[in-house]
């Protein structure tokens, strides 16, 4: 299986540059996912491995064959459409054939493969209706036959579950991954949503204005973001203003001004960056901390701070709780696990103690925004991250 | 409780019987009832200036001859070829509008409509100067030296066809352009996509995805063209008519014969509804699809 290079892979539309510079190898075989918000460039970037733009700079290689320039009919690639695209007056057996009927395939094996192509993806007895007489699922499952029957050495995504609802987008992305596993060829899937991507892939790039700011396995990004964009991207976040105060053997020693000149201190067990005395950001995942209304045992590796509890949304699976700290607002999400209660619920504008391992202060080196540092934004900031996780739904 | 319902929808029925009432009276009194006289003269016997009200086929009798046949089979021609032609001119022009950027779009589907603000006889009058034996084009010809006399256009089967196709043009363009322009592109694509070159991909989506397009267009040119009157009248050729002339001379000039108008009229209109209904058939037997039933709507709607 030939690995897919993107070389120095740059796209402008008139004066907007798209795609910027983006190197990547795609191993052969892969599930690998272009991750980012609408207008990235990663669906213009798909394009480009398709053929429908010519990059303006940069090689795309399959394997040492250089396809940059080659015309999409030429391609060992093929795609699925965001809506699909199925041919509506053609039956989906016609769909199903259009590829092998262009390379002039022998009626006889045409009829056996696409009965073997519609078996794969269960829809052998729907094989002469036609496209608006199927449901989004059954649609779905055409356009990834149709594409299939080609024997693409690497299928293309572009947002392939965007259309469906919530059960069925789950439903096929279990679907989508056991078809990876039978076919065996690399799959190379664009969202913008990130509990497909982190589920899906064996590797996540996640891309923003144009460039690749991360990639890696989805754990590795979400537990360890270079950026501050990525950790707000994938998943949800607290993240603070700090200054390294001392760096230790094994910990970094760090402080966050939460306003009226007063600080929180609390320490990373990461130690990859800082100087002393460095600005940075602080990223702290809100399933990571842990919230209760007595003073947690004193150790070493915990961190923790007192906040005052200030709204509480329950979301079924958790709750989240929004505390004030200063003028700072630290999210923590709570599963109801009975075992652990010991003790009546919380309640609003209860003082708590908030507390978590010394591993999970992941330091971001990036000097954060003032509106972040002063807390202001937290309202807009977390308004918008909402909206991005209930679009999500982790399945 | 149910019953209740049943006789709200049904007052709702009669209210809605009344809102078409006005239109179902126009209709009745403007295309049934001449229809009607239309059919009832066709059986008359002809007079010099009416008709006499006793029974006779003589005039479907003699519509067979082969002096009227010719006159059928003249106007069938030259409506079957504007239609052609108005076909392979107005698709890659409606195909370039539909593909273009927004704000050109709109310019040039201004400029397919322009015409229509212009006196239809001003136009045709125009044709005359323009293709007369004296005329624009013969002039201009002469002077690049192409030819060494004037062409006999004017007057001439050639003549009528060239206005015809000037004249209709629109009406084939405009259904094409709204089919193409509506159609997903992204197909295309996925034809590519599939190992399709532009050249298949255009002739195993594109062109059937505008079918629809090209049989509204072709029956709104095809209708007209077959009952042209005016365009013949002004530039065609004087000694073979078409049908649309012989009609009116028929109705206007005496020696009279309504009867025999009017068996033209209704023998044009059994042929134009007989090809309709084949159409028709022919497109629903195509396919069985949703968007087929799109399609035959359009098609009924012509």
């Amino acid at each position: 299986m030939d690995e897919i290079r993107l070389e120095h892979l740059s796209k402008e539309f008139s004066g907007f540059v798209a795609v910027d510079n983006v190197n990547l190898t795609i191993k052969g075989g892969e599930l690998f996912s272009f991750l980012g918000p609408s207008g990235c460039g990663k669906t213009t970037l798909l394009r480009m491995i398709a053929g429908f733009e010519i990059p303006k700079q940069g090689r795309i290689l399959i394997g040492d064959q250089d396809i940059t320039a080659l015309p999409p009919y030429k391609r060992q690639v093929n795609t699925i459409f965001q809506n699909y695209s199925l041919f509506p007056h053609m039956t989906l057996h016609d769909n199903v054939a259009f590829g092998l009927k262009m390379k002039k395939v022998a009626v006889t094996e045409i009829k056996h493969r696409v009965m073997e192509m519609l078996e794969l993806v269960k829809m052998q007895d729907q094989a002469h209706k036609y496209p608006d007489q199927i449901s989004g699922g059954q649609k779905q499952r055409i356009a990834i036959a149709r594409a299939l029957i080609n024997k693409p050495q690497v299928l293309l995504l572009d947002e392939p579950l965007a259309a469906l609802d919530l059960k069925l987008r789950q439903h096929m992305l279990i679907e989508l991954m056991n078809i990876h596993d039978v076919v065996g060829i690399t799959f190379i899937y664009v969202t913008h949503d990130q509990g497909e991507a982190m589920s899906i892939s064996d590797r996540v790039a996640v891309m923003n204005e144009g460039r690749v700011i991360q990639f890696g396995p989805p754990d590795d990004i979400y537990e360890r973001p270079s950026s501050i964009f990525a950790a707000y991207f994938i998943g949800e976040t607290n993240l603070l203003s700090s200054e390294v105060v001392t760096v230790e053997d094994d910990y970094v020693h760090l402080r966050s001004p939460i306003g009226n000149g007063e600080f929180i201190e609390f320490d990373s067990g990461f130690k990859r960056v800082p100087l002393v005395r460095q600005k940075l950001a602080t990223s702290l995942r809100p399933e990571k901390i842990a919230i209760s209304r007595a003073k947690p045992r004193a150790q070493d590796d915990i961190n923790s701070i007192r906040g005052v509890i200030e709204d509480i949304l329950y979301l079924g699976s958790h709750t989240q709780y929004i505390v004030r700290v200063g003028n700072q607002r630290i999210r923590v999400f709570s599963q109801h696990k009975r075992v652990y209660f010991d003790e009546k619920a919380l309640d609003w504008e209860e003082p708590v103690w908030l507390f978590w391992h010394d591993s999970d202060t992941w330091l971001i080196e990036e000097t954060p925004s003032p509106e972040i540092a002063s807390g202001e934004r937290f309202y807009e900031s977390t308004g918008h991250y909402f909206r991005t996780t209930k679009r999500a739904a982790n399945p | 409780m149910i019953e209740a319902e049943i006789k709200a929808s049904k007052a709702k029925n009669n209210a809605s019987w009344l809102l078409t009432a006005p239109a179902l009276i126009w209709l009745m009194i403007f295309f049934a009832v001449p229809y009607l006289i239309i059919v009832i003269y066709s059986f008359l016997t002809a007079d010099i200036y009416d008709v006499k009200f006793l029974f006779s086929l003589d005039s479907f009798r003699q519509a067979f001859q082969s002096s009227y046949l010719r006159t059928f089979f003249l106007s069938f021609k030259l409506a079957f070829m504007t239609t052609a032609i108005c076909l392979l001119i107005g698709y890659p022009v409606a195909y370039f509008i539909a593909r273009s950027r927004e704000t050109i779009k709109n310019n040039l589907l201004i400029f397919i409509i322009i015409p229509f603000w212009t006196n239809l006889i001003i136009r045709i009058f125009a044709w005359r100067i323009f293709l007369s034996y004296n005329g624009v084009l013969n002039e201009a010809l002469m002077r690049m030296n192409l030819i060494d006399q004037p062409l006999e256009i004017l007057r001439t089967d050639l003549a009528v066809l060239i206005v015809m196709v000037y004249v209709y043009l629109p009406y084939m363009i405009l259904p094409l352009y709204s089919v193409i322009e509506k159609m997903d592109w992204t197909l295309l694509h996925a034809a590519m996509d599939l190992g399709a070159t532009e050249r298949r991909a255009f002739f195993k989506v594109t062109l059937p995805l505008s079918f629809e397009g090209i049989i509204a267009g072709s029956i709104l040119v095809f209708i007209p063209a077959l009952g042209a009157y005016l365009i013949p009248q002004l530039v065609g050729n004087q000694r073979s008519l078409l049908v649309g002339q012989v009609i009116t001379y028929k109705i206007k000039n005496i020696p009279r014969n309504w009867p025999m108008a009017s068996a033209l009229s209704l023998i044009l209109l059994f042929v134009v509804a007989v090809l309709l209904i084949l159409l028709y058939l022919a497109y629903k037997s195509r396919r069985r699809g949703g968007s087929a039933r799109q399609g035959t709507d359009l098609v009924q709607r012509y």
